[in-house]
């Protein structure tokens, strides 16, 4: 069964698989939905009971601010943008590390839940795993990412 | 979280879609009719839950949480297979079906979430989520 949609992409001459593309189109996607669901987490519980946690309501916001900053130099070619979205994933990666751990060791400090509580347990620890995948793919795309477009 | 008729439907329609789209996208094939279609299902699905939804609150059925909250998700879930289409059509590789895959399973979650605003958290889950869905 032939389709209009799918049949004109077959070119031989496709672009060659860049930081953008391909897989790198699917890494983006999964940060613009954590992009997405930490603002929405973030804005709610701020709007709602931000009175009760407001340190870690506004750790949700920064972390809010982290994925969208992440998806968007993620999405944008470019050696600025490569740079941008390295030091947007690095961040990410302390913040996850550290809230996790203090989430851990001293519970009591962060007794409201953020994305990245408990290394990121309430969401399939993909927030953990998700900046390691994202420094691996800038590591592999650096030479590409470097040169002039 | 009780669950509903509402909730394995979507368990089923969501799911369904993103192993059709994964399934394609490991044996390498383009975005077809059939992970296009399964795309749509969930869009089907979304929007005749909300109009289910709305007609259910209109005759006389409560929301345990926050309204605007529950519509929320109800909106970013509709613009989900929407996004999911224009993002993986722009590049027209295998890889796309894997972006179309993030959808159905994404869509599950929040109506995992849809369910807890709609009946309430029960009390063993409470005090994992404080400050969202009461």
């Amino acid at each position: 069964m032939k389709n209009k949609l799918s049949n004109t992409g077959g070119t031989p001459d496709a672009p060659a698989p860049g930081r953008t593309t391909g897989a790198g189109r699917l890494l983006i996607t999964v940060y613009g939905i954590f992009a997405i669901s930490a603002s929405a987490r973030a804005g709610f519980q701020i709007a709602t009971a931000f009175k009760d946690a407001p340190l870690a309501y506004l750790l949700s916001a920064f972390a809010a601010a982290v994925y969208i900053v992440a998806t968007v130099s993620l999405a944008r070619r470019g050696h600025k943008w490569a740079v941008a979205a390295t030091v947007s994933i690095c961040i990410e990666l302390a913040g996850v590390l550290v809230v996790g751990l203090l989430s851990v060791f001293d519970a009591r400090a962060f007794p409201h839940a953020t994305v990245w509580s408990m290394f990121g347990q309430g969401y399939g620890y993909v927030p953990l795993v998700l900046p390691l995948v994202g420094l691996w793919w800038l590591y592999r795309h650096r030479d590409r990412a470097a040169a002039p477009k | 979280m009780t669950v509903d008729g509402w909730f394995y439907v979507g368990l089923v329609v969501g799911l369904a879609s993103t192993i059709i789209c994964v399934v394609a996208a490991v044996t390498r094939k383009k975005p077809n009719d059939i992970t296009l279609v399964s795309l749509a299902g969930v869009e089907l699905f979304i929007l005749v839950y909300a109009g289910a939804s709305l007609v259910r609150l209109a005759t006389g059925e409560h929301l345990a949480g926050a309204g605007w909250e529950f519509w929320g998700y109800m909106f970013t879930a509709a613009a989900l297979p929407v996004a999911g289409f224009y993002w993986a059509m722009m590049e027209r590789t295998f890889w796309s079906n894997y972006v179309m895959g993030a959808v159905g399973v994404t869509v599950v979650v929040m109506m995992a979430r849809m369910a807890q605003i709609w009946y309430g958290l029960s009390p063993a889950v409470q005090h994992l989520q404080p400050g969202i869905g009461q």
